[in-house]
Formats: C-alpha cells, structure tokens, sequence
C-alpha cells in the first residue's frame, strides 16, 4: 500500500486515527484528477477498558466507562447507569430524569460547539471564506479588527458556560460524579436553579445569533463552493451535500426522555419502538421512519482481526480473540450492522429518525420571549453528507437550548421530592442501556453475577461509522463517504482557496495593509507565520496531495477513537 | 488596593496560601506580563498516549488566563506568536499527518529557547499505541531526552489511572516509573486529578516559564496543589462529620459523604478550595463522594467506590503508602465499629447485597 496517501495522526478529533486512501484518476474535459478509490480506517491505540471492569462491583462501572472517553464521557456514564438500572431493576425517578435531562442537555451543547468551532470548524471557514470560523491566526488584533477567528474565540469561551452548568448538577467536567443506578446525589435547590438559568441565558442567545447565523453564512458560500469545483473538475458537484455522501440508512436510539413517561423510553429495552415521547426519537432510517428493534443489531468480523463468530448480538457476545494471521482482515474495528444492512449513526440519525427530511425550530427564548423566527432546513442530499451533518449539529444544539428552559422550570416543582430509588446492589442481573452520544448511537450492555460484573460490552458510534466491511461485502459509512473524494494534487489550502474566490477583495486596511487581497493570498502569509504553510499536504511519490476535503468529510462524523478502540487488542 | 507584585520567588507561596483559583484571579494580569516579558521562548509539545483525552479537554475549560488568551493575547516579547501555541497537541492542533508530525521534529531540534513536554495518557507495553507508524514509548523518549521542563497531565500520564486498573492488560504506567526504566532521570511535575484540572495545568506551565520550580511531594505532585487533605484540612463539611450526621442514601438527606464512599480521608488534593469549572462547584458539594483520583494506587485501592474508607483494605494495611499520620487520626475519628470490621479483614462490598 506504499502508494496509498497516508493521514496519520488525524487531528482534531478524540483519539489516536490512521487514514490511508488509494487514489485513482479520473480524466474530464479540463484534466486529470486524483480521488480516493478505496479508504481504510485504522485505530492506533487500545486500553482494554472492558477487560479492567470485569470482577468490579457493578455500580463503579459508570465511573470507569467515563473514562473510555474524554471528550463523550457524559453519554458514556448515562448510557452505563440506564444498563446498571436495568440489571438492578430499578427506575429513576422524575426528578433524576430532569436533572439527567439538564446534565445532558448542556453537555451536548457544549460537545456540538466544540466540534462545530475547534474540530470542523476551521477547514469549514477556509473554503466558505467565512473569516468568523477560520482559527485566530492574527491573534486578538485580527479578531477584533477583521472578525477574523470571532467566532472560534467565542466558541472557545462560550462552551465553558455550558461545562459550568454540567459542574452545577454533576461536580465537575470532565468526568461527572452525581448519579447512582435510581437516582442522583445531587438535589435541586434555588441556588444551582437560578446559577443554570443565568447561564443558559447567555448560552441560549449565543447559539440563536452566533451559531444559527455562522452556519447561514457557510450554506451561502456553499453554493460558491459547488460552482467553482464543478467547472474547475468539469463534474456534477453542487457543494458540501455532495461530499461525504454515506448509506441513506440513519439509526438513533433517542434521547432526553420524558420524565413523566419514562415507561415508554424503557420499553424500547423489551420491544421495538420509537421513544416517540423523548425530544429525539429512537429509530431505523432506512428512506422512511422504522421502529428501532434491539434484537436487529449484529456485530460482524470477517474482516476484522478476531477468531470469534461473526454476526452476534452484543448480548451474545464473547471476549474478542485477536487474531492477526486473519488473511482477509484489515481492522480492528469490527462492523455493527442493524438487520444486515450499513447504518450512519450521529446528529443527522437523530435530526432524520426525529423529523424527517425537513426541519423547523423555533428560534425563540421561552423565558424572556425574544423571538427571532424559525431555523428551517430541508435535508440537502438524503444519503447523508458533510453540510447536512454540520446543519444537524446546530439545529439540535438549538433545540436543546431551547429545551433546556422547559426541564429547569419543571424542575422547579419537584424541590425537596425524594430523589433516588435506592438500592445497593443485585445478585444477579443483566442489562441494556440505549442513548446517543454526540457522535451517534451508544449500547451499553451490563451481567451481573455475584454482585460482580461478570460480562460488559459496550458497541459505541465511531464503531458503526469506522467499522470495516461486514461478511456481505458492504464497506462501512466513512469508508463509503470518503470514496470519489478530490485530493487535489500539488495545490495548497491557499491555491485551492484562490481557486475557488480568486477576487481581490479582502480589506485588510484595518491591520495597516493598504491593499485588497484575494482570500488565498491573505491565508498563505498567515499560515506560514505558524509554520502551518502546508498544511494538510501528504507527500507520496513525489507529489502533495492536499487531504482537506477527505479530513473534512472524516470530521463530519466526529470520530472518537478512543471509544472505537476500547474493545481492540495489541496489533 | 495594591496587591503583592508576583515574583518567581514568592510564586508558589503565594498560590498555597490563596488557593488556586484566588491566586489565579489576582494575579492573572501579572502572569500574563511576566510570561509575555520570558527571555527564552518557551515551545510546548503536548503528546497523548493511552488517555481519553479528558485532560485535553479539562484544559480548555481552564479559566483566567483562559485557553484563549493563552492562544492569543500571551505572545512571546516581539515576535507576536502565542507563547503556549503548542508545536504539537492532536486534539486541537490546525496541522494533521506529515505537517503535524513534522512540527514535532522541529520542537525537539529547534536551537532556540526552551522546551516543554506535556503527556497525557499512561504509556504502555509496547504495539498497543502508534502515532505516524511510530510507537507512543519512542515519542515519549525522544521528546523527554531534549525536553526542559516535564509535566505529566492527569491520572494515566502520572500514576497509570484506569488504563492501569487491574488486570492491567496492556502494563499501562505513569510517565516517571517509565522514565527511570528507560533511563531518562529527568524530574516529571505530576499534576494528577481525573482528568486534570486546567487551572493546575495553567499555573504550573506559567511557574515553569517565570522560572518559579515548583516544590514537590514523594509522588512529584506540586504540595501547592496537592499538599493539604481533602477531608481533614479543606472539607466544608467536616462539621457534619464531627457531629456524626451522614448522608446515608445518596442524594437523601444533609450530612457527610464519609457512609457513601468519600475517600476524602485519603486523599490529599485542593478541590474543595480551588473546585472546577471556573470554581463552579466540585464532587462533594454536588452530593457525591470523593473517588480519590488524585492518588497513587487509583482506582483499585479506592474502588468499590461507594464503599467506605475502612472496608478497603489495601488501604488501612499501608496507611504510610496514602501520607501521613492525619491518616491514622482519621481513620481513629470513623469508629470502632468501621475498623474493627476492616481489621479482622472483611472485605468490604461482599455483604453489600440487600
């Protein structure tokens, strides 16, 4: 594979990830063009985290998943408490849930601004010309004088707001403390109310103005994007829909259920269902909205590096046997199917199993009533695609800020009610836990056996969308997204930027430069201040290739590696 | 009213006696200028090995100087670049690949100013973490060997954290027990807490800067961050444990979190006064118990969590291995009943079953 074009580390992402990609060439009528043929994806680092929660008590297991994951570690011990809850056969009650909802709900306002700013962001900005989302590289003159990093700035301080209400309900964040299988440890009092109120407020506003507005802003220079890489390649590309395109089939498992119904959210674990109840619904996309049922989801391994039998429910599942001398395995990954079949799992499985193809939120605050109309979104490409990813993000992180209001003023009227269902621990037990992590659906599986975990499984989303080829042949979501992909050849970030808008219309007199340059030629000296001149180049035989719409395409599904690799043993 | 001017000299003095939040309020303006005025440009290389990358993360939530101004205001005398923009960090770094990778090389042979290596995440047996084809172990070891200062992040970087729970499956270790196997005699400043705290991280790179080395304990933990006890010395609800009132259901009631398994007694680190989030709260004042992840010897010797003290076994048979005699003084206050279970070598957990 020595003439495959290599992307290793993958940056801006959550663990450690190896890309590489065989490229072709394909001839138009204005030349010859390389894209990537065949993608693989390979994670580089392995803890063995199930393995270490074997024999411990079971209740310790929600702090110890945590730790699969820095950057997802809310999801991972909601998802394991909900698993622990129905090994123990105990429910929360409603006021557990509502505190759960308001935990969550602001992490994943913080999760989706991070990926949407620090992670995506950058290359985003670059191609939309969007000086708001391009990192500060002219430091705190260039925000304030040319808005250049704005944005990115504001992100960086505003996803803290978000954290400080995870602290409130949670004790910190990273790796929250509070909740017990039945309940929380931590109370609702007047005092941590009025503290998520406060923040909310400016949180709510932040993402009504800045985020709904910055994404406005790139599905404008989308259109741009699409004409200019159209004539240039002489192929159909309309922009960023058509990028990064996956299966068409979308899986969601539900979120924030209701608290006065969480029978319902409960009874996806027994029988098909759709949790139709909580603020997103669980489901299987596959054109048209599908029950989700447990009992579909396989785990497949022919070309994983593993002796164990293919096509098991994680229930079913064993301890994974390496197995490197597998002639026809490329991953270590394994590959999650759902009724056989490739599924993408993330913000747009949610957004699509929620509200189908077209989307409406009201962008209004329920507390001070500031009414700034509707986020309105049809779905640009219905297989799925980088802008229809990223439209996904900001419209939950909306809706949620929304949301958000509603959970802490019913909260109001449960103070001083009994908060946690006790019990201490169970002999025997198994269970499911069902949730979404921001990167997509998560399955926690829990066996209890003398009041020690005897078994513990966890299928996490960047599985399902890294996985490899499954028995049937079928290529896993990223490996299929990334193919047709355009590496251009030789042309740096700048040259492709210059391309794309080579007008000479950035003022920069602001910063003392008396001369309007092209957007290209402002980026270069900027980058190269940062020694980052090349950045994103991959040199193989001679040539550069520039791997910015590949990492693009791969950022859209917000790869987090180290859950991915949890399970995967030495090479 | 004019506070005391920062110096090198009365750095950490000051940061223990006013906690790291207050020092951090007071005098974020003069350590802005003293590490914008540094004479050497000080390069970060911020490498992750066997982590969750939560310390990463913990990092960004660090508040005055905030991540920000350390990108963009707090630039190296005149050349206008940030001084802590670290040459390498995969998480948030612009660079990927070759670019990326390359900029490593350049911070361990660039000839100007000085160096600093951060790690996060436990190093382990060798195959089970590879960067750009090259194992995590190597990384570690040529960056170490030219590094000026070195500071391990967060539980797995300092003593092994879960990675290193038991079995331990891939012999996961902290950074300074896998410097002196290899060799390397360098002196590592662990800063642990799971993840880190940004803060701890923020002041620790700024003492290093301004020259200001911090003093350390038995495990290299800075004792301005980590020298005083949890339970004993900082815990706001210490009265509730000397009257005998616990909370005995979490999330029921008022009362100490000794019953549900906080492990303050044995834990030495200054969370209840600096907290988390920009001082928004921290464990134990949100209900929960301490899990004691600023230790060495966690998470084993401090799991089942929500098991008290005295039924951890490992814990009572080595109390000089957790510090000092506050411990036995403590562990004294608990009751006779609690130790006299320990003692006899109950396992504490096997008869927790309703």
């Amino acid at each position: 594979m020595s003439s495959n074009i290599v992307i290793d580390p993958v940056t801006r992402i959550e663990g450690h990830l190896r890309v590489e990609m065989k490229p072709t060439e394909v001839q138009t009528a204005t030349g010859s063009w390389t894209i990537v043929d065949k993608a693989y994806c390979i994670g580089t680092m392995f803890r063995g985290i199930e393995t270490i929660l074997r024999g411990r008590d079971p209740r310790d297991a929600w702090f110890i998943t945590q730790r699969i994951c820095g950057v997802c570690p809310a999801p991972h011990g909601e998802t394991s408490i909900q698993a622990i809850e129905a090994a123990f056969d105990v429910k929360p009650t409603p006021v557990t849930v509502l505190i759960r909802n308001i935990l969550h709900g602001a992490y994943y306002i913080y999760d989706h601004i991070i990926h949407t700013y620090l992670l995506i962001g950058p290359e985003l900005g670059i191609l939309a010309k969007y000086l708001p989302m391009v990192p500060p590289a002219l430091g705190k003159e260039g925000i304030e004088k040319l808005n250049l990093g704005s944005s990115y700035a504001q992100a960086l301080e505003i996803q803290r707001k978000a954290n400080e209400i995870v602290a409130l309900w949670g004790g910190k964040f990273p790796h929250h403390q509070t909740e017990y299988p039945g309940g929380m440890t931590v109370r609702p009092t007047a005092d941590r109310i009025a503290s998520t109120l406060a923040r909310m407020t400016e949180l709510w506003s932040w993402v009504a103005k800045v985020m709904v507005r910055d994404f406005r802003s790139l599905l404008t220079a989308n259109e741009r994007i699409g004409e200019a890489v159209s004539t240039l390649l002489d192929i159909e590309f309309r922009g960023l829909q058509d990028l990064g395109t996956s299966t068409g089939n979308f899986l969601s498992y539900g979120l924030f259920p209701d608290h006065e119904n969480y029978g319902d959210w409960l009874s996806l674990l027994d029988s098909p269902g759709k949790r139709e109840s909580a603020l997103i619904h669980a489901g299987a996309w596959d054109g048209s909205a599908k029950s989700f049922d447990l009992e579909k989801i396989a785990e497949f391994v022919k070309y994983s590096w593993y002796k164990n039998e293919s096509g098991l429910n994680p229930k079913h599942e064993t301890t994974p046997i390496p197995d490197k001398t597998k002639v026809e395995a490329y991953s270590w990954l394994k590959a999650p199917r759902y009724d056989n079949k490739v599924y993408e799992v993330g913000p747009l499985a949610r957004m699509i199993n929620t509200f189908g193809m077209k989307w409406k939120i009201p962008i209004r605050n329920p507390v001070t009533e500031e009414d700034l109309g509707y986020f309105e979104y049809g779905v640009l490409n219905p297989k799925g695609s980088v802008i229809d990813r990223v439209a996904a993000r900001v419209a939950l992180t909306l809706l949620i800020a929304n949301k958000m209001f509603e959970w802490i003023s019913e909260l109001k009227g449960y103070m001083g009610e009994k908060v946690t269902n006790y019990r201490k621990n169970v002999k025997e037990g198994e269970g499911f836990g069902l949730w979404e992590a921001p990167r997509g659906a998560l399955l926690h599986y829990i066996k209890i056996k003398n009041y020690k975990i005897e078994n513990y499984q966890a299928v996490v989303p960047s599985t399902w969308n890294f996985g490899p080829r499954d028995d049937f042949g079928q290529p896993g979501p990223v490996e299929t997204a990334l193919e047709g992909t355009w590496l251009p050849r030789d042309v740096s970030v700048p040259e492709v930027c210059n391309i794309i808008y080579p007008e000479k219309d950035i003022d920069l007199s602001p910063i003392g430069v008396n001369e309007k340059m092209s957007w290209g030629d402002v980026l270069k000296p900027a980058l190269e201040q940062l020694n980052l001149g090349r950045v994103n180049m991959e040199p193989v035989n001679g040539s550069e290739y520039n791997t910015s719409l590949a990492l693009t395409v791969i950022r859209s599904f917000d790869p987090c590696i180290a859950c991915a690799v949890h399970v995967l043993r030495k090479r | 009213m004019e506070s005391l001017r920062l110096t090198r000299r009365n750095f950490m003095k000051l940061v223990s006696a006013m906690g790291a939040s207050a020092f951090l309020t007071t005098y974020k303006a003069d350590i802005v200028k003293a590490i914008t005025e540094a004479r050497d440009y000080w390069h970060i290389a911020w490498l992750n090995g066997g982590a969750c990358t939560g310390c990463t993360i913990s990092f960004a939530q660090a508040s005055n100087p905030d991540l920000l101004q350390v990108l963009t205001e707090i630039t190296v005398g005149n050349s206008g670049l940030p001084i802590v923009l670290p040459d390498y960090m995969e998480t948030i770094h612009i660079a990927s690949g070759t670019l990326a990778e390359g900029l490593k090389e350049k911070w361990k042979h660039g000839n100007k100013g000085k160096r600093i290596l951060v790690v996060e995440g436990a190093v382990q047996d060798p195959g089970y973490c590879i960067i750009a084809g090259k194992d995590f172990r190597d990384h570690v070891v040529e960056a170490a060997e030219v590094a000026d200062a070195i500071v391990a992040v967060g539980q797995c970087a300092t003593f092994g954290g879960i990675p290193a729970a038991k079995p331990n499956p891939t012999n996961a270790k902290g950074l300074s027990e896998f410097l002196k196997e290899v060799g390397i005699n360098k002196t590592v400043i662990n800063l642990p807490l799971c993840p880190v705290n940004g803060e701890h991280v923020v002041i620790t790179l700024a003492a290093v800067i301004m020259g200001a080395i911090p003093e350390l304990d038995e495990y290299g933990r800075p004792k301005m961050f980590f020298g005083t006890n949890m339970h004993y010395e900082l815990c706001p609800y210490r009265p509730y444990y000397d009257k005998g009132q616990f909370i005995e259901v979490p999330g029921e009631g008022e009362g100490c979190k000794y019953k549900i398994g906080c492990k303050g007694p044995i834990t030495w680190t200054d969370c209840p006064s600096r907290k988390w989030n920009g001082n928004t709260s921290y464990c134990v004042e949100a209900g929960a118990p301490c899990i004691g992840c600023s230790e060495p010897g966690w998470p084993d010797e401090f799991s089942p969590f929500y098991n008290e003290v005295p039924s951890l076994v490992s814990a009572v048979v080595d109390p000089t291995k957790l510090g000092t005699g506050i411990f036995a003084a403590t562990i004294t206050g608990i009751g006779v009943h609690a130790a006299r279970r320990t003692l006899k070598g109950g396992k504490g957990g096997e008869e927790d079953e309703q």
